[in-house]
């Protein structure tokens, strides 16, 4: 789905950084160098940035039901 | 516990601190380090109503998201009604100014390609009262999906729920030291090489600590137990911790070890008033 508000294991707020990470990552910089300048320091919160795949782009445009 | 408290700071920035403090008992910095944790008041999403959502996302999905945005309380910690009494009247839907913040949001997919909708599309009634971080994305909408709702924010405390806590660290740790026999050592290097914070370095033939990344030692023992001689030890220093604190922008560093003392000395006195109460003391 959409890219957590926080880090599932911390807490620590990410969801302000998705934007400028996948921005910076398509410009073809190394995820490990972004991640240490937006200042995510641990396992944890890196693991967030580095296993996330936006399935919403899809599921946005099916109907829903409910 | 000695008096005064010796508190050197090894790190400060606006959303993170760290303490080296000495003398100090632990269960007395767990209490304050379990207090920030824990009972701080700050405010949150609690109650989120929605009039439309047409989106490809659920309510709940959307009311959670919503949920974990830290808001600013400097100010609301002071004006607004105890966490307490606030979900008493949650409970009753009795949405009252005293107790909630309210936020409005209203947005629309585009004819064209997907919209994003941001924290800060949330119009808040109390300006005082506002997202943190300003570039949160809350949901995404295509053509023709429709969202508008009602949140109201209201004051907790992070044992009820975590997004209530202004801190997502609040961790403290032993001040290493590592005591190296040189009668013992027989220079294999084995610890310089297996520590993985690189703690140890080489200096004229022998293994010595690199004073300046002592305090990154993570009590792994890797060097003890590939050491042959026995010429390593990791000790920790008696009464002095570091604490580490890191803040979710809900309070400042400042309010939150203010708030937190308060309300660890608040409880002690009851603690004291009912044992008095008792007869316990005189």
């Amino acid at each position: 789905m959409l890219f957590p508000v926080r880090c599932f294991t911390c807490g620590a707020v990410i969801g302000h950084l998705w934007e400028k990470y996948l921005e910076r990552v398509q410009r073809g910089e190394h995820p490990a160098k972004v991640l240490d300048e937006l200042g995510v320091k641990r396992y944890c919160c890196r693991r967030m940035f580095l296993s996330h795949i936006e399935v919403a782009r899809e599921v946005l445009q099916f109907p829903k039901i409910s | 516990m000695i008096y005064p408290l010796k508190i050197q700071i090894l790190e400060k920035t606006p959303f993170s601190l760290k303490l080296y403090i000495e003398d100090i008992s632990l269960h007395v910095l767990n209490s304050i380090r379990r207090a920030i944790l824990a009972e701080t008041p700050t405010m949150a999403i609690d109650y989120v109503i929605f009039v439309e959502n047409s989106s490809a996302f659920y309510d709940e999905y959307v009311a959670h998201r919503l949920a974990l945005i830290p808001l600013k309380s400097d100010d609301a910690i002071l004006r607004y009604k105890s966490p307490e009494e606030c979900a008493e009247a949650g409970e009753r839907r009795l949405f009252s100014a005293d107790c909630f913040a309210k936020f409005d949001l209203t947005a629309e997919g585009p004819e064209e390609g997907e919209v994003t909708v941001y924290s800060r599309d949330l119009v808040p009634s109390d300006m005082y009262v506002t997202p943190v971080y300003d570039n949160i994305p809350i949901i995404k909408l295509i053509r023709g999906q429709r969202i508008k709702l009602e949140a109201f924010a209201r004051l907790g405390r992070g044992k009820e729920h975590a997004k209530w806590s202004p801190v997502s660290i609040a961790a403290h740790k032993y001040v290493p030291v590592i005591v190296i026999s040189y009668d013992d050592c027989n220079n294999c290097l084995k610890c310089v090489n297996s520590c993985p914070r690189g703690i140890l370095t080489i200096s004229n033939n022998k293994v010595v600590v690199n004073e300046d990344k002592l305090l990154e030692c993570s009590f792994c023992k890797i060097c003890e137990n590939v050491c042959s001689t026995s010429a390593i030890k990791v000790l920790h220093r008696e009464n002095s911790y570091i604490l580490n604190l890191e803040f979710t922008g809900a309070l400042n560093p400042k309010t939150t070890l203010i708030i937190a003392s308060e309300i660890l000395i608040k409880k002690l006195e009851e603690f004291e008033t009912k044992l008095k109460e008792l007869g316990v003391l005189d």
